[in-house]
């Protein structure tokens, strides 16, 4: 008797297959060419789904090189990196890297970049929500033991560091934008990225700022998050980041 | 025992983002909305917020599209946890699933595709779906499936094995019109009959949409009215069935939110009308 698992086998390596089905008729009523129509129906709906999930994580990407370029990205995304769950919230976690090597995007050398931004934005958008902190228990620990203390950033927090204008692209292409589009490419952006309640905001950020944020963020201690900044960028300014990242609830707890 | 469904009559449109603030604005009289569960697979944030704002003023149906019943792998166990953490989250209505896989071998390619209707695929979903109401401590409903291709060696029709799925596990069926319809023109079979495979008491909810006709087969596009054939359908299947919850699902192409409203209307007097006749 035939076994489930056999059919499964195949039809998942016909839809795979560019083109025609060979072995369907096997397990499929009709002639081969319907058979093989059929198929395309199935392999089609297959690139939409990932171009969907796609779309939904890049929408600055696919404005950027256009819908039609955008398929093809996705169909070549999916062939490299099928979906391997029912649930696509998380699928395209490696278009950058996808991208950095893709040949047809190597003029755009920027895109990478603005996929790491755009897939920290997709995050943050459905990252929890951030818990009521008050911020005056900070103000009780005692001075001394205050390097050990490891900041608890609301979800969705990020940073991206560029060497490219990212923060610039992605917000001329943000839907309302209004303003001009000149972009200065020899700009380096760094970017925040943060929910405010349920948006997601995108702004740039110092290089100092963000190396204390991504310390902290890994896990590093006050102490050593500062330290570790502190070597590379002699005037990173703490408190003036702690002055504006408490209030915007960037911050929401600490362990200690 | 598993809990029943909360109780629903009427008719309901999917919920989906262009409608969002329309829908919280007016509050349409629907008797329920609809949303694909995976697309509420996260911790926190707008969509979530506004879920739970619906929720507040309607019941909700969960409709899920990826869990992949009949898959040959294992099932897939994390998206099992998330969908149970949104039902724990939202307490729905009813909670659906399709008669499916979506991938094998590791990999899904998200889509909702046929099986072969078999004492061994039978033996599976059963299986299957006592684990999902087991975990999920509720009834949950499965869905027919519209198809483009048929398997050769299914040992009885998708209508029959849905009933017999029923019979085994106690889940209620979610009948979708437009899939018989698309089903009975794209195989040649007569889907008035295939009803009459179904009981009455499986059938929890119904679905309707529209469907695209490409060359010499129906796709189930969900991007445009409901088809007066599937009208039709749906008017003997209310004869034999009685009134139940309906859906007017709409996914791609989305119209104004009226032209849902006013599909669901049209839904609503098909059923008031045949429930006088029945």
């Amino acid at each position: 008797m035939p076994e489930l698992s056999d059919f499964q086998a195949d039809f998942a390596a016909a839809l795979r297959e560019r083109g025609r089905t060979p072995g369907m008729e096997r397990w499929l009523a009709g002639a081969g060419d319907l058979v093989d129509r059929r198929m395309a129906i199935y392999r089609a709906n297959m690139v939409a789904a990932a171009e969907k999930a796609l779309a939904s994580g890049y929408p600055v990407i696919r404005q950027v090189v256009g819908n039609d370029f955008f398929h093809g990205l996705a169909r070549e995304y999916q062939r490299g990196t099928p979906s391997a769950s029912g649930d696509l919230t998380d699928y395209g976690a490696t278009f950058d890297a996808f991208l950095a090597d893709f040949e047809h995007v190597q003029s755009m050398p920027w895109l990478p970049d603005l996929a790491r931004l755009e897939w920290a934005a997709h995050r943050a958008y459905g990252a929890a929500d951030a818990p009521d902190w008050d911020p005056s228990s900070l103000a009780a620990i005692e001075p001394e033991r205050q390097a050990a203390i490891r900041f608890l950033w609301a979800p969705g927090t990020a940073v991206v560091v560029s060497s490219h204008p990212i923060v610039r692209i992605w917000t001329i292409h943000q839907p309302g934008y209004d303003g001009e589009f000149s972009v200065d490419w020899t700009r380096a952006d760094t970017a925040l990225v943060a929910r405010d309640g349920f948006l997601v905001r995108v702004s740039e950020c110092s290089p100092a700022d963000a190396s204390f944020i991504a310390a902290s963020l890994a896990g590093a201690t006050f102490g050593d998050a500062t330290a570790a900044t502190l070597a590379d960028h002699p005037h990173f300014d703490l408190g003036a980041l702690l002055a504006r990242a408490i209030p915007a609830r960037l911050v929401c707890g600490f362990t200690l | 025992m598993l809990a029943a469904n909360a109780l629903v009559s009427g008719t309901g449109i999917g919920l989906r983002q262009p409608h969002y603030r329309e829908v919280f604005e007016r509050r349409p009289p629907l008797a329920f909305l609809e949303v694909h569960s995976e697309n509420f697979f996260l911790e926190g944030g707008a969509s979530m917020h506004a879920l739970e704002r619906a929720r507040a003023a309607y019941p909700i149906s969960l409709h899920g599209v990826g869990l992949s019943l009949g898959s040959a792998d294992t099932l897939a166990g994390e998206h099992l946890a998330k969908l149970e953490r949104l039902v724990d989250r939202i307490e729905p209505a009813l909670v659906s699933e399709h008669l499916c896989w979506g991938g094998v071998g590791g990999l899904h390619f998200n889509d909702l595709l046929p099986l072969p209707y078999t004492g061994e695929a039978l033996a599976l979903l059963a299986d299957r779906i006592d684990h999902v109401q087991t975990r999920l401590k509720r009834r949950i409903l499965v869905e027919n499936l519209s198809a483009y291709v048929e398997c050769r060696h299914s040992e009885m029709s998708e209508t029959a094995f849905l009933a017999e799925l029923a019979r085994r596990t106690g889940c209620g069926l979610l009948l979708d019109v437009n899939n018989l319809y698309v089903n009975a023109m794209n195989f040649g079979f007569d889907p008035v009959a295939r009803l009459g495979e179904l009981e009455p008491a499986s059938v929890v909810q119904m679905h309707l949409a529209g469907h695209t006709v490409v060359d010499d087969c129906l796709i189930d596009t969900h991007g445009s009215l409901v088809g007066d054939p599937v009208w039709s359908l749906y008017a003997q299947a209310c004869r034999r069935f009685g009134p139940r919850p309906t859906l007017i699902e709409w996914d791609t192409d989305l119209p104004a939110l009226d032209v849902l409203l006013s599909q669901a209307a049209q839904a609503e007097a098909i059923a008031q009308r045949e429930a006088a006749h029945a």
